[in-house]
C-alpha cells in the first residue's frame, strides 16, 4: 500500500528531525540533568530553597493569611491597646506585644518588608556594582585605579557602622536604611565583577567579537558582562539574607520604622522591653518570650534559607565539582 | 629588608584610603545644616552669625574641609550632645576601654573555638562532629546577634539564674567591696591592680554572655575557613610524607597541617574585626555594656550626628590599621606571598 511507504518515509524524516533536535539539545539536557543531580544530592540547598519558597509564599499570601484591618496602611500591625497577651489568648495565634500589637500579623507582613528591603538593596547595589566594576575591569588604567580606590575607601569602614552614620544623617526610617545599605553594598559587587571581567576580557570569543568590529560598549555589555554574572548569582542570593540581617540590626537599634510597623527587627526590640517583666493574663503569670521569639525566628530562617540556597548554587555553578 | 619596604609601601597606601574615609565622613557632616548643632532657639541673628564665623560654615566647602581636617588632627572632633556637651574625643576616650576589652576577649574566644572546631571537623570529615560543626557555623551566620543575645539571656539569666543579665559588674557588690580604682578602664586589669579579687571574678562573670554573643558570628566564619584550608592542606604531599615516615596522627595534624592551614585563617581574623566592631554596637546595647557601641546607639536616639560620625571615623581608623597588621602578619607567616 502506498500509504504505508509514505508513513514510513515520514517516519524516517521525522525521526531524523527528532534525532537532530535531540543531538542539538543533548548537551543542554545533560547540563540540566547534572544540575538536578547536584541539587538533589545537596539536601541542604533543597532545604534552603524550601525555606525561601515558604517565605516568599507567606509574603505573597499575606493579605489572605492575615487580613489587614486597616487597608490604607497594611504594614501597621493591628493593636488593641491592652497589656500583652500570651499566644492563643483571644484568638491571637502568637499573642500580642507592645500596645497589644498582633504578633502573628507582624510576623506575616514582616516577610514583605524584609523581601522588599533585601531585593531593593541587593538589586540596586548589584546594578551599580556591575556598571562600575565592568568599566574598571574593561578599560583599566586611570578609570580602574580611581574606581578601585573608591571601593577601597568604602570597604575600609565596617558596613554596619557606615550604614549607621548615613542613617544618622539622613533620618530614621526604612527608606534611609535601604539607601545606606545600598551605599555600603555596591563596592563588593564592583570588586567581584571587575575580577571576572579581567579574566573574561582575554577569552577567545571576546577577541572574536572585537575582530568583527563590535563597538567597545557592545563587547563589554553583550559579551563580557553577561558571562561574568554567574558568581554574582551566588553572592546576591546569599546577600539577600545578609541584608535582612543587617537591616534588622539597624532597625533594632532604632534607625528603622516606628514601633507598630510590621518589621521583624523592630518587633524584637519592642519585645525586649518586656524581657525581664512578667505578664499576667487571666490570673496566670507568663514570661513574655513570644514577643521576640517569633520575629527573631523568622529572621533566622530567612537568612538561613538564602544562605543555604546560595551555598547550593555555588556548588552547582562550580565547575571544579564536575571532575 | 624587603619586608621593610613592603611595610612602608602599605603604610603609604593607607594615606589615600584614610583621606577617602575623612572625605566620606566630612560629606556626611555637610548633609543638612552642620551649624544646627551649635544653634539654639534663644540665639539672636548676630550670635548665629558668630557661630557661622567661628566654625567657618560660611566659607566654600573645600575650605571647610581643611578646617574640619585641621580639627580632626588637633583632636577637636566636635561636641557630643549625648554626653551633656562633652567633646566627642573625650567621650570616646571614656568608652573605648570597655569596647576594647570586650572585643579582645571575643576575638580570643572566637579564634580558639573557631580553630579547634575547624580542625576537628576537617579531620573528621563527614562524621557527626563535622555535621554538628556545620550547623553551628550556619546558625552563627544566620542568627541575628540581638536574638542570640536574648536567647542566651533567657536561658542563663531568666531560667537558670546562672549569669548576670547586663552591665560590667554588680553594683551592690561593688559598693560592698568598697569599689576599685579605675586605672586603665580595663576592669579585668583594674580589679587585679586594686587587689579586689571578688570583683575580678564578678567582672569576668559579667563578661561571659556579651563576649560569647559577640564571638558567635566570628566563630562561624573562622570555623568555615579553617575547615576548608585544613582539608586542602591535608591532601598535600608533605602530609602524606609525614604520615609515611610514621609520625603519630596527632603530631601530623598539630605540627604539620595546622600551621599551614592557619595562614588563610589569619586574614579572616583581621577581616572579621570589622564585623566585631559592628557587632559590638548591638551587643553593647543589649547588655548595657558602657562602651562605644552603646554610646553610639544612644547618640542615634538623641539625633547626635557628631558623636556617630566620630565613632565611624574611629572605627574606620581602627579597622584599616587592623587590616594592615594582618597583611604584614600574613606576609611574615607565608614566605610565598609576593612582597610587591
Amino acid at each position: 500500500m502506498p500509504n504505508d511507504s509514505t508513513v514510513a518515509k515520514n517516519d524516517i524524516l521525522q525521526t531524523s528531525a527528532i534525532s537532530q533536535f535531540k543531538k542539538s539539545i543533548a548537551p543542554r539536557i545533560r547540563e540540566i540533568r547534572f544540575s538536578m543531580f547536584l541539587a538533589r544530592k545537596s539536601l541542604l540547598a533543597m532545604i534552603g530553597l524550601a525555606i525561601v519558597v515558604i517565605i516568599v509564599g507567606i509574603a505573597l499570601l499575606a493579605p489572605i493569611l492575615a487580613p489587614p484591618a486597616n487597608n490604607a496602611d497594611p504594614m501597621q500591625m493591628p493593636r488593641d491597646f491592652h497589656t500583652p497577651k500570651p499566644p492563643g489568648a483571644e484568638g491571637y495565634l502568637m499573642g500580642t506585644g507592645k500596645l497589644g500589637t498582633d504578633i502573628y500579623y507582624g510576623v506575616i507582613w514582616g516577610a514583605r518588608t524584609s523581601i522588599y528591603v533585601a531585593m531593593f538593596v541587593v538589586l540596586t547595589a548589584a546594578f551599580i556594582g556591575i556598571i562600575f566594576g565592568a568599566m574598571a575591569g574593561f578599560y583599566g588604567g586611570m578609570i580602574d585605579e580611581v574606581l578601585m580606590r573608591i571601593t577601597d575607601v568604602f570597604l575600609s569602614v565596617p558596613g554596619l557602622i557606615l550604614a549607621m552614620a548615613v542613617c544618622a544623617v539622613l533620618g530614621r526610617n526604612l527608606e534611609n536604611i535601604m539607601l545606606s545599605l545600598t551605599l555600603v553594598w555596591w563596592p563588593s559587587y564592583a570588586r567581584l565583577i571587575r575580577g571576572q571581567v579581567l579574566s573574561i576580557r582575554e577569552s577567545v570569543y571576546v577577541e572574536a567579537a572585537r575582530a568583527v568590529g563590535s563597538k567597545k560598549t557592545r563587547v563589554l555589555f553583550r559579551h563580557i558582562v553577561p558571562n561574568s554574572l554567574a558568581p554574582m548569582l551566588v553572592n546576591t542570593t546569599m546577600d539577600i539574607g545578609v541584608v535582612v540581617l543587617v537591616a534588622a540590626g539597624l532597625s533594632y537599634i532604632g534607625f528603622g520604622p516606628p514601633s507598630g510597623t510590621a518589621e521583624w527587627g523592630k518587633m524584637v526590640a519592642d519585645g525586649q522591653q518586656y524581657f525581664t517583666g512578667t505578664i499576667f493574663y487571666e490570673g496566670a503569670a507568663y514570661n513574655p518570650w513570644w514577643m521576640w521569639v517569633f520575629p527573631g525566628t523568622m529572621i533566622f530562617f530567612f537568612v538561613m534559607g538564602f544562605n543555604l540556597l546560595g551555598d547550593g548554587l555555588r556548588d552547582i555553578l562550580d565547575p571544579r565539582l564536575r571532575r | 629588608m624587603r619586608m621593610r619596604t613592603f611595610v612602608i609601601r602599605r603604610l603609604l597606601l593607607l594615606i589615600p584610603v584614610l583621606i577617602g574615609v575623612t572625605l566620606i565622613v566630612f560629606a556626611l557632616t555637610r548633609v543638612g545644616n552642620p551649624a544646627a548643632a551649635y544653634i539654639t532657639e534663644k540665639m539672636s541673628e548676630t550670635q548665629i552669625e558668630m557661630v557661622y564665623e567661628k566654625y567657618h560654615f560660611n566659607e566654600p566647602t573645600y575650605v571647610q574641609y581643611f578646617y574640619w581636617l585641621n580639627g580632626l588632627v588637633n583632636l577637636d572632633w566636635g561636641i557630643s550632645k549625648t554626653d551633656g556637651s562633652k567633646p566627642v574625643i573625650e567621650s570616646m576616650a571614656t568608652y573605648f576601654p570597655a569596647t576594647f576589652e570586650l572585643t579582645m576577649v571575643s576575638i580570643a574566644i572566637a579564634v580558639f573555638v573557631g580553630i579547634s572546631l575547624g580542625t576537628v571537623s576537617a579531620v573528621r570529615r563527614d562524621k557527626p562532629i563535622d555535621h554538628a560543626t556545620r550547623i553551628i557555623a550556619l546558625s552563627g551566620v544566620s542568627l541575628p546577634i540581638f536574638v542570640l543575645a536574648l536567647i542566651l539571656q533567657f536561658i542563663f539569666y531568666s531560667q537558670l539564674h546562672w549569669l548576670p543579665l547586663e552591665g560590667r559588674y554588680d553594683v551592690s557588690l561593688y559598693l560592698e567591696s568598697g569599689g576599685f580604682t579605675k586605672f586603665t578602664g580595663f576592669y579585668v586589669i583594674d580589679t587585679i591592680l586594686s587587689g579586689k579579687f571578688t570583683m575580678f571574678g564578678d567582672v569576668l562573670f559579667h563578661m561571659i554572655l556579651p563576649a560569647v554573643t559577640l564571638a558567635f558570628g566570628t566563630i562561624a566564619i573562622i570555623t568555615r575557613i579553617m575547615r576548608s584550608s585544613m582539608l586542602e592542606v591535608l591532601n598535600l604531599d608533605y602530609i602524606r610524607t609525614a604520615k609515611a615516615k610514621g609520625l603519630p596522627n596527632k603530631a601530623v595534624i598539630n605540627k604539620h597541617a595546622r600551621k599551614n592551614a592557619l595562614i588563610p585563617t589569619t586574614t579572616v581574623v583581621g577581616l572579621s574585626f570589622g564585623g566585631l566592631l559592628g557587632g559590638a554596637v548591638l551587643t553593647e546595647t543589649i547588655f548595657s555594656w558602657p562602651g562605644l557601641g552603646r554610646w553610639s546607639t544612644r547618640a542615634v536616639l538623641a539625633n547626635d550626628a557628631n558623636s556617630i560620625l566620630g565613632f565611624t571615623l574611629l572605627t574606620a581608623f581602627v579597622y584599616v590599621i587592623a587590616n594592615l597588621v594582618v597583611d604584614v602578619l600574613y606576609a611574615y607567616l607565608d614566605p610565598r606571598v609576593r612582597l610587591g
